[in-house]
């Protein structure tokens, strides 16, 4: 007899190479990187950029009377600007640092502090708004200290995109694994499957070809975004992207893991395609809901409701990466939220683990998993026993 | 069959093989043909094969090999790299034959195995049957071709409503049942000469002859005696049942 390693290997590899030669995966790796070409090259070569958004951070009257005049005068640079007050010169710092705003003005209005990789249009307005608030004829430029990483508005562009990738990705992949479980259930290959291999290593050999597949996409998508993006001159290739890309994998294995087995119950549940859908709509409707969830994360990545979010399992997978990329996430938060994800998947993988093989034989029509969790509860002594 | 396969939880009872309360490494040794035909419909007939030979245990070069003959020796040579969607009802059976074979296992369960063929692959499937069996496998399968099943099996069980109702070789339940029943052909005979037989229970008219059924213990010899009163007894015969007979019997 196979031992479980090799058959979940095995089962695993028959996902991967199948669903290779399958034109549908091409065709949909093909359509999102047409998109992510489409965002990161279309808008400026078709002149929608419209104005250059920015955040000036500013504490104490003659700050806030340099970038009120920076406002009145944007018009000229091109670019939207958005102030905001704060106690301290500190506190200005830490915005610009945290990436939650561009350029402050500290000093009293005489010192300026921008972000790496600020729109240099957002500098000059604030610059010329400067020079207009000290009034009289032209003062010299304020110097200009810079650190950090991306604009603010970089970093929520690459977010957005990253958490459009990552919902598809699971949305995705989560389906098709819904769909494998019933396409084996439905041309009875399960039987012959189960005759050979324990339902749990047919699970887990199926998610983790799935899976692998999905991370594998992921790459190339990603590798023809940052080349694509780096060659037409829209995208700054530098610690933040790549970071970006790290952070997609990561939540995406870590959303697989949570979502995939509730997929696979879910399709062992139904004994034709065709009920697909409203067997799933749940977790569609789960995944959907965290996809907009996290737009809130994107316009405010450290609210209260963003942080909750971020942290608890459903949501987490999409609300977390976009606060990881758009903002800055204390470590803490981070640690709790994969371990949360983490222990909820695991939970679920083992229930998965339970239900499936009770539900996947039974044929015919649609089971519900009161059911098949009672049938569960009555095999497993006999499956100790087996 | 689903239950010796470990498919189906059984209510009662336990499946034993050699001796032993059958186990999963045991069961991987088995072969098995589900009544509802079950392949990977996008996969290649070929791939198929050695997947299901690999998940017996079966090493990759091996499996490709042995995948390669049971494609040839089931006709399917020239079809081995197309999907199995494409084939027709007859190949896709005969690829699910295959599927049961490929891992060379120490055991065949195969459900209807014969339904859907056509008669050249009856025959392919019949002789490999014979041929696994001549080579010590056991070979269970179920049927309802019964001239079929008298041709080729050693034992016969009739399943009625779940419940074994007649098990053994195939001869021995032929002459068990026969006995009573007698084939004769007399010349000259006027057609009622049967009737004024005490013992006869039922009697028809087939094929220019009468076939007789007697009272249980009642002496053949006397219905000898009146069938050469009646004429000249061309044909004296115990009439065995064939299985169909005997199904219809026993399920009546």
């Amino acid at each position: 007899m196979i031992g479980t390693i090799p058959a979940i290997a095995l089962v695993a590899r028959r996902e991967i190479v199948e669903r290779i030669r399958e034109r549908s995966l091409w065709v949909s790796t093909g359509i999102t990187v047409a998109v992510l070409a489409g965002v990161l090259v279309l808008p400026t070569a078709l002149g929608f950029g419209g104005a250059t958004k920015g955040t000036v951070a500013v504490s104490g009257p003659q700050a806030a009377s340099a970038a009120r005049q920076a406002v009145a005068g944007q018009g000229a640079f091109d670019v939207q600007l958005t102030i905001r007050r704060v106690s301290d010169d500190a506190a200005a710092r830490r915005l610009v640092r945290d990436g939650d705003a561009d350029v402050a003005v500290l000093a009293g209005g005489r010192a300026l502090f921008a972000a790496q990789g600020a729109d240099d249009a957002v500098v000059s307005a604030v610059q010329a708004g400067s020079q207009a608030a000290r009034g009289g004829r032209l003062p010299p430029p304020l110097p200009v200290v810079t650190e950090g990483g991306s604009s603010s508005s970089d970093r929520q562009g690459i977010a957005f995109v990253a958490v459009v990738i990552l919902y598809g990705q699971l949305l995705g992949y989560g389906f098709w694994v819904a769909t494998g479980v019933v396409e084996e259930k439905s041309t009875r290959v399960v039987e012959l499957l189960l005759s050979a291999i324990r339902p749990r290593q047919l699970l887990a050999g199926k998610v983790i070809g799935i899976g692998l597949l999905g991370l594998g996409q992921l790459i190339l998508i990603g590798l023809c975004g940052v080349i694509i993006g780096a060659a037409s001159g829209q995208l700054d290739v530098n610690g933040d992207v790549v970071a970006a890309v790290g952070v997609v994998m990561l939540w995406f294995l870590l959303g697989f893991a949570l979502y995939s087995c509730a997929f696979a119950v879910a399709g062992a549940l139904v004994p034709r395609q065709e009920e697909i859908q409203a067997v799933t709509a749940p977790l569609t409707i789960l995944i959907l809901a965290s996809f907009f969830l996290s737009f809130g994360a994107l316009d405010d990545p450290s609210s209260t409701l963003a942080r909750v979010l971020s942290l608890i399992p459903p949501s987490a997978p999409m609300v977390m990466p976009v606060r990881l990329i758009a903002g800055n996430v204390p470590a803490w938060e981070v640690v709790l939220s994969i371990a949360l994800t983490a222990a909820a998947a695991a939970a679920l993988i083992a229930l998965a683990a339970r239900v499936y093989g009770a539900a996947v034989l039974r044929t015919g029509s649609r089971v519900t998993l009161r059911a098949v969790w009672r049938a569960a509860r009555e095999q497993e002594p006999a499956g100790r026993r087996a | 069959m689903r239950i010796v396969l470990g498919v189906l939880e059984p209510d009662a009872g336990a499946v034993r093989w050699k001796g032993r309360p059958l186990d999963a490494p045991a069961r991987a040794r088995f072969g098995y043909m589900p009544e509802e035909r079950g392949l990977y419909p996008k996969m290649r007939v070929a791939d198929q094969l050695v997947h299901f030979a690999r998940l017996h245990g079966i090493g990759a070069a091996d499996a490709r090999a042995a995948a390669a003959r049971w494609l040839e020796r089931l006709g399917l040579g020239e079809v081995a790299d197309r999907r199995t969607e494409t084939l027709s009802l007859g190949n896709q059976q005969r690829a699910q034959l295959g599927a049961a074979l490929v891992h060379d296992p120490e055991l065949l369960v195969l459900d209807e195995p014969f339904s859907g063929l056509d008669p050249v692959g009856v025959d392919v499937l019949s002789e490999v049957l014979r041929e696994r069996a001549r080579a010590g496998v056991p070979v269970v399968f179920s049927s309802h071709q019964l001239e079929l099943v008298e041709r080729l099996c050693d034992a016969v069980a009739i399943v009625r409503a779940g419940r074994v109702v007649a098990s053994g070789r195939v001869a021995d339940l032929r002459a068990r049942r026969g006995g009573r029943r007698w084939r004769i052909a007399v010349d000259g005979a006027r057609e009622d000469w049967v009737a004024a037989v005490p013992s006869v229970l039922v009697a028809h008219v087939d094929n220019g002859a009468v076939v007789v059924e007697l009272e249980e213990g009642a002496d053949e010899q006397a219905l000898l005696d009146a069938a050469r009163r009646a004429g000249r007894v061309r044909r004296f015969a115990p009439e065995e049942p064939t299985l169909a007979q005997l199904f219809r019997e026993v399920v009546a």
